[in-house]
């Protein structure tokens, strides 16, 4: 090192360097430890080195302290040095889903609440919670008998709702960290680490791949009914086939009878010699071949990289349960009331009001009444945050009077002395031929929603599978065509085999529902407290009986 | 050598339009090895209204944006702020070419002055420009003038708003332009960079400008080495002081971040702005945690030092001994 002593001089230097030491004036002597003040760095610009997913990336860092800096160098009033839009990254799309409801793009709002007044919110809730599970509540109360079906969805309504509650408050206990920005799955990680993310991540997927299956079963048999209806409408032929039904201008079938397991699928069972209904009878399998057609449609529909086109379809969920509604209450209207009630035996047309298969009900339900993975970020949206709990309590209470009504309806005008009234089917649609009209277009409805819905069910498990184990929601198009055709595989694989949507819905129902809606939120609730050193014996009592019935319900379905 | 009371001057705009520059004030030079001359060597920033010499201006020497720089006419206003830096290099800024008749009188009646005594020419081209022949010709008529005036001139091109083109043609359109500016340069020779303020660019442009303009700083670079190797640092980053951009570096290790050269860069002088206002100067800082140490103190009086330590048991005072080389 080049030494030149005449020109050495302490770099700190013992004069006075500023110009005019005013009263304010910040001394960084560094030998008075009193006087040096930590500053608070953002935590965008810190960055774990045990991070495994990084939150910011080192651009958007950059990008960040860039921003800040050019804005203090103008009055706000100067549009100079503001960012234009290409280079500002747009924000991720935030989607708001239930698994068998609806699921759409919401705005993110930047103040850290939103614009809409509660009615809005509450429809919201409804619109998402309100879908598909619909078409399994009436088989789900024949399962558990009437009154007990009653009963439980009512319990199981503000179990769920309870639950709810917890998870919008956990949120809210954790004081030491800045949680504006976080959803249900931040909070578990917080509390349970990378196990936490990780299972509630898993939990996440087994309930978006469950309502997936479910939606391919359900789209294969609307699809293939649709089909039916117009080819026997074109050919003027009257199916008279020897399936049970009723006899008069509102017919209601029973496919089930006599077969005690699958439901019979190739049901088209003809007395005439048409070859040409033959051929159409052979390539138009419910179980056979219509699931493989849908194929060709929907696959390539999930590989699109942005699935925002679909989200504007969101409005067709709601049509749907309307005309649901608008149906099932037409029908009890044409068909009247046929209630009995029997408590504990079974008669040849009704079933006991108590039964043990009840828990099928629950299973149910659980799905039914989820929407725990997204109402944080659904109650963000509300203005008037003080009353997002009553909302919340306003939308379960529709929730359950809308599942209340159809069970009810279709339970009770179910034609019982023809029919027993264990004929109804899982989805109780089946119960009417495919010559009705007014199913005809529910069906139709139907099937375009869920084509609609079922890219971004798709985009959805995508984002949230890829994304954490690969860091990039779009790692290659390989990796989401294995994904993509692995998803449709099962669905297939499911309307060939076990197209028993009730089945499904329950198995995944209670699967996930044992994490999100049981476990996890009392759970932290408990350890909540405890770390406030607030939790008492009844609080804790309570909350490990949710969590015993949660495993409960999981597990008894296997019995059932 | 006497030493110039750069301290004591902070930087300051020009508060009213004058009309001759500032004839050179006796005073010496320091720090570098610059000869002893009577007037200030400059720094000219140059290019056409619009291309963004003010903002760019702004953002590397951290002064605030007086006026509106959306203006509605050309800069009547002839810039002659004293921002200085490399010790003695004072910066101009000239709009060139196609304004008024009074902004042309003034410009060629006041040529010889504006373009003596120059070190650097920073020639700044909007990528978007639609007149690329009018720019070019400008551009010619800067480099006559300093042929005639200071021959020993470094020239540095610009090629600035490259956000504005799509990322795909970015490289390609640079190049063509590159070669253009190379071919009109000659017998001179241009050093050519491609410049955004929304991305790291500009950061790195000008810091290799200040790096090709300090005579020196190959054995500044051994001498850091050295130095880092004594004291075991993690990295050690030698800065400018009046814009803090990186003139050189060591690190021993592999860094993940790419960006963090300008990030350093943004937070002080955001810092120092903060400072300003408190009528105070930036004069050292020390960040720590339970990974790592940093520090950052004057070094001589024209650069700063960065020194980042990951070994938690260094001592908490951090004294630099300094030796200003010839």
């Amino acid at each position: 090192m080049a030494n030149v002593d005449r020109d050495s001089r302490h770099l700190i230097s013992k004069e006075d360097h500023e110009i005019n030491p005013g009263s304010m004036n910040i001394q960084f002597d560094s030998s008075d430890l009193r006087s040096k003040r930590p500053f608070y760095i953002e935590p965008t610009n810190i960055v774990n080195v045990n991070d495994v997913i990084q939150r910011v990336s080192d651009h958007a860092s950059a990008m960040n302290k860039r921003i800040h800096y050019y804005s203090r160098l103008t009055t706000p009033a100067d549009k100079a040095l503001v960012a234009p839009d290409h280079v500002v990254p747009t924000p991720g799309e935030c989607y708001v889903y239930s698994p068998l409801g609806s699921a759409y793009k919401l705005q993110s709002y930047s103040e850290g609440h939103g614009k809409n007044n509660s009615l809005v919110t509450i429809f919201m809730i409804w619109n998402t919670m309100m879908g598909t599970s619909i078409l399994s509540i009436p088989w789900g109360i024949k399962q558990a008998g009437f009154t007990t079906g009653m009963g439980v969805i009512v319990l199981m309504g503000l179990l769920t709702l309870y639950c709810c509650y917890r998870v919008v408050k956990s949120r809210t206990m954790i004081c030491s960290l800045d949680t504006t920005s976080w959803e249900y799955p931040d909070v578990c990680r917080h509390y349970f680490g990378h196990f936490g993310q990780w299972s509630s991540l898993l939990f996440s997927l087994v309930s978006l791949i469950g309502a997936m299956i479910v939606y391919w079963v359900l789209m294969s048999n609307f699809l293939f009914n649709t089909g039916k209806f117009i080819f026997n409408f074109i050919h003027h032929i009257n199916d008279t086939d020897s399936i049970p039904r009723t006899n008069n201008s509102n017919p209601v079938i029973c496919p089930n009878a006599g077969s005690g397991g699958h439901p019979d699928n190739s049901s088209l069972i003809f007395f005439t010699n048409d070859t040409e209904v033959e051929q159409f009878a052979k390539w138009w399998n419910k179980s056979k071949t219509v699931p493989f057609y849908l194929i060709g449609l929907l696959l390539p529909l999930l590989n699109f990289k942005s699935p925002s086109f679909f989200s504007k379809f969101n409005i067709l969920g709601t049509v749907s349960v309307l005309y649901l509604i608008f149906f099932v209450t037409l029908k009890a209207i044409r068909l009247g009331f046929h209630l009995e009630f029997h408590w504990l035996t079974p008669t040849e047309f009704f079933v006991p009001e108590l039964r043990f298969q009840f828990p099928q009900l629950t299973g149910v339900l659980t799905l039914a009444f989820f929407i725990h993975n997204c109402i944080i970020t659904l109650l963000k949206t509300n203005k008037n945050q003080e009353n997002n709990v009553r909302d919340l309590c306003i939308a379960y209470m529709l929730v359950t009077i809308t599942y209340l009504y159809i069970g009810f309806l279709v339970f009770a005008s179910f034609p019982s002395p023809p029919l027993s009234k264990d004929c109804i089917e899982q989805n109780f649609l089946d119960n009417f031929p495919s010559s009705d009209i007014l199913s005809f277009i529910g069906r139709i409805f139907l099937l375009f929603q869920m084509m609609t819905v079922y890219p971004l069910l798709g985009y959805l498990a995508r984002v949230q599978l890829l994304g954490h184990v690969f860091g990039d929601i779009y790692p290659s198009i390989f990796h989401v065509l294995i994904l993509n055709i692995i998803i449709v595989g099962a669905g297939v694989l499911m309307a060939c085999f076990y197209p028993n949507i009730g089945g499904i819905i329950r198995y995944s129902g209670a699967a996930c529902g044992l994490a999100f809606v049981f476990i996890y939120p009392s759970l932290i609730y408990i350890i909540s407290l405890y770390q406030e050193e607030r939790l008492t014996w009844p609080k804790l009592i309570f909350h490990m009986f949710i969590i015993i019935l949660g495993l409960a319900n999981l597990i008894v379905q296997f019995f059932m | 050598m006497e030493e110039s009371d750069s301290e004591k001057k902070m930087e300051k705009e020009n508060l009213g339009p004058r009309m001759e520059p500032p004839l050179g004030e006796p005073e010496g030079s320091l720090g570098w090895v610059l000869p002893n001359t009577a007037m200030k060597k400059k720094v000219l920033l140059m290019g056409k209204s619009g291309s963004g010499k003010t903002s760019m201006r702004s953002i590397i020497f951290a002064n605030y944006i007086a006026r509106d720089t959306r203006r509605l006419g050309a800069t009547i206003d002839v810039e002659h702020s004293h921002v200085r830096f490399l010790g003695n290099l004072v910066l101009n800024l000239w709009d060139c070419g196609g304004q008024d008749t009074f902004m042309e009188n003034y410009f060629t009646s006041q040529r010889d002055n504006i373009f003596r005594n120059v070190e650097v020419l920073i020639y700044v081209f909007d990528v978007e420009s639609r007149e690329l022949e009018k720019d070019m010709h400008y551009y010619q008529s800067c480099l006559e003038a300093i042929l005639q005036n200071s021959p020993d001139a470094k020239i540095f091109c610009l090629v600035h708003k490259m956000d504005l083109v799509q990322e795909d043609q970015r490289d390609l359109i640079f190049k063509e332009r590159e070669e253009d500016l190379r071919r009109l340069s000659r017998p001179l020779e241009c050093s050519c960079f491609r410049t955004s303020i929304w991305d790291e660019t500009l950061y790195k442009a000008w810091s290799s400008i200040v790096y090709q303009l300090i005579p020196n700083v190959q054995q500044l670079e051994m001498n850091l080495r050295n130095f880092a190797e004594i004291i075991e640092a993690d990295e050690v980053l030698l800065f400018e002081r009046a814009t803090f951009l990186v003139i050189s570096h060591y690190q021993c290790k592999e860094q993940r971040d790419a960006h963090r050269f300008e990030k350093i860069s943004n937070i002080i002088k955001q810092f120092k702005l903060s400072c300003s206002k408190l009528a105070a100067s930036f004069q050292s800082m020390e960040v720590r945690n339970s990974n790592f140490a940093a520090f950052i103190d004057i070094f001589t009086s024209n650069t700063y030092v960065m020194v980042v330590m990951s070994d938690p048991s260094i001592l908490l005072t951090f004294n630099l001994e300094c030796y200003v080389l010839k």
